[in-house]
């Protein structure tokens, strides 16, 4: 296996704190991986350093062997190496005025020659190539609706249908399932993990729920306050170990794990833990 | 220390303080100054009210003999009011993106801008008067006129729409590794065409109100015509001359408004 994703000493201070402390973390070619922490422990800074949105204060990124950035400066080529990441945002980032179909044909403009993606110009051959990626998905019925009649889940699979057009071998989620119903949630994270087996794309995704991480993912790395506090299977995630890694945090956790089937614990458990840590 | 019963708050709010007294102040120095250089004579209005009603007289009835030719002068007006708007939009769009700071640096929008402005602070009549000289009398110093005063206009209202968008579909394109001009032409323009369609338009009325007087330093269309009929003592003429424009000016804002209705 080939290694995807390669993160050496990233650090990224914003005003208010540290976002990342020397972050270092290596991901295979192939592998599903779970990114989790409490809200503002650093996973959108980290998974938009990785695609180059923001620049690091100092440390590399280097994705599919190409460096996307080194000691705080983006590669040049920035624009041409993000088109093999695809990013799934939490808000989908849908362009609302456009239809599906346009939406997902966006993801070919870095290989249609600049006249024809100016012109808005695109081959029935590539509107055959977004509407498979629409039927992968399942929501093929509504190729040519605007994007802003759709419901939260569908515009997330739109723009899964975003990424598989893209042909990206990388596809980043951050919290992909977080605006959307239990159902919809569960659909998003069912493709996502179809995309990492039958497509072999490597898959880095945020998540708030700790359930959904021990699910889909085999592997997880937990932040907390910009630093990595754990980075292994995602089995071994018990509601010890995650009052260890957060300490008082683990409240913000908490929701997550009450949730959780496989991780119900007695009420007073939580209780106990804020004792023991 | 206990809290505030609400007895305690008055049911009135505090007195004004010393800056608005100030503000009202300043409001009559301001208005009082300008009292002599305005040449305010308000008694001159109640003395002269037997002259004015005999003017008024010589409007009526509106003598409309020769509405051809008003109506031909009319439509040439609607003609550069188009042209003018059309040639102004080809030129406000990348003016537009190129001083709005969410795209370009400021050294770009910077200078942009400062250019847009000299085109906006100069009235259209002024811009025609200087074309007339280089172009010669006619409909064409008008059309360059509105053009150039009505790109300012635009591209500033534009610019203003491009600062409102929502980032986040802007940076859904960039993930796909699309580039800058693909970013704005999928993720910036639809978000603001609607907001664009409706400001042309609106300057589309308004060019028509501008033309309509462009003619009286010979920039063509029905101004010309008023002109004449003023200079020339014709009020009754004159009086079929303005029902014209009124007419034809309020049509197309109604139509306009019909429009802007329709793509917001
Ligand atoms: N552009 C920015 N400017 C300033 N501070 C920022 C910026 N982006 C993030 N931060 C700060 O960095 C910290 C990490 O934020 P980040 O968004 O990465 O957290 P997160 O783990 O994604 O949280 P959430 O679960 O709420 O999405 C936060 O304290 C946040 O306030
Ligand atoms: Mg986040």
């Amino acid at each position: 296996m080939t290694t995807a994703i390669v993160v050496d000493h990233l650090n990224k201070t914003f005003p208010c704190c540290k976002a990342l402390d020397d972050v270092s973390l290596s991901i295979d070619g192939g592998e599903m991986v779970a990114l989790i922490g409490a809200s503002g422990s650093g996973k959108s800074t980290l998974l938009r350093h990785l695609s180059g949105f923001i620049a690091a204060d100092s440390g590399t990124v280097t994705v599919l062997g190409r460096q996307m950035q080194d000691k705080g400066r983006l590669a040049p080529n920035i624009r041409r190496l993000r088109a093999e990441i695809g990013f799934v945002f939490q808000q989908f980032n849908l362009v609302n005025r456009l239809s599906v179909m346009t939406n997902v044909l966006v993801g070919l403009l870095y290989r249609t020659s600049l006249v024809r993606s100016l012109l808005m110009r695109f081959s029935i051959h590539e509107k055959q190539q977004a509407l498979e990626a629409l039927a992968a998905v399942g929501i093929q019925q509504f190729a040519w609706q605007r994007a802003a009649t759709l419901s939260g889940g569908q515009q997330q699979r739109a723009a899964l249908a975003r990424c598989i057009v893209q042909q990206a071998r990388i596809v980043l989620a951050d919290e992909p399932i977080a605006s959307l119903d239990p159902e919809s949630a569960r659909n998003v994270m069912e493709l996502l993990a179809q995309m990492n087996r039958e497509r072999g794309c490597t898959v880095v995704v945020s998540l708030h729920q700790v359930e959904f991480a021990i699910k889909y993912c085999p592997r997880t790395i937990a932040l907390h306050r910009g630093q990595v506090v754990y980075d292994g299977p995602s089995s071994a995630l018990t509601p010890q170990l995650l009052g260890e890694l957060y300490g008082s945090d683990v409240e913000e956790l908490f929701d997550m794990l009450l949730d959780s089937p496989a991780l119900k614990m007695p009420a007073t458990a939580h209780s106990l833990q804020r004792v023991a840590v | 220390m206990t809290k505030p019963t609400i007895r305690d708050v008055p049911l009135a709010p505090p007195p004004g303080n010393l800056s608005t007294t100030l503000a009202w102040g300043v409001l009559f120095i301001v208005l009082a100054w300008s009292w002599k250089g305005a040449d305010m004579r308000p008694l001159d209005l109640l003395k002269d009210s037997g002259n004015m009603g005999t003017f008024a007289r010589d409007f009526f009835p509106p003598d409309f003999r020769e509405w051809r030719i008003y109506l031909e002068e009319m439509i040439i007006t609607v003609h550069i009011a188009v042209w003018g708007t059309a040639l102004s939009i080809i030129c406000a769009v990348p003016f537009g993106l190129m001083s709005a700071e969410n795209l370009v640096p400021s050294w770009v929008y910077q200078p942009v801008r400062r250019m847009m402005d000299a085109c906006r602070a100069i009235n259209e009549m002024v811009f025609a008067m200087l074309f007339i000289v280089a172009v010669g009398l006619g409909p064409f110093a008008g059309v360059l006129a509105l053009w150039i005063h009505t790109t300012g206009v635009l591209a500033k209202l534009f610019a203003e729409a491009v600062e409102a968008i929502d980032p986040r579909p802007v940076e859904g394109i960039r993930a796909t590794g699309a580039n800058a001009l693909e970013e704005i032409l999928y993720g910036v323009i639809p978000q603001v065409l609607p907001l664009w369609i409706s400001y042309t338009l609106y300057r589309f009325e308004s060019n028509v109100r501008s033309a309509s007087v462009l003619g009286i330093v010979g920039a063509g269309g029905i101004g010309v015509i008023l002109h004449e009929v003023i200079r020339g003592f014709e009020y009754a003429q004159t009086a079929a001359v303005l029902l014209i424009i009124i007419v034809s000016v309020t049509l197309i804002d109604l139509v306009s408004a019909r429009i802007r209705q329709l793509v917001i």
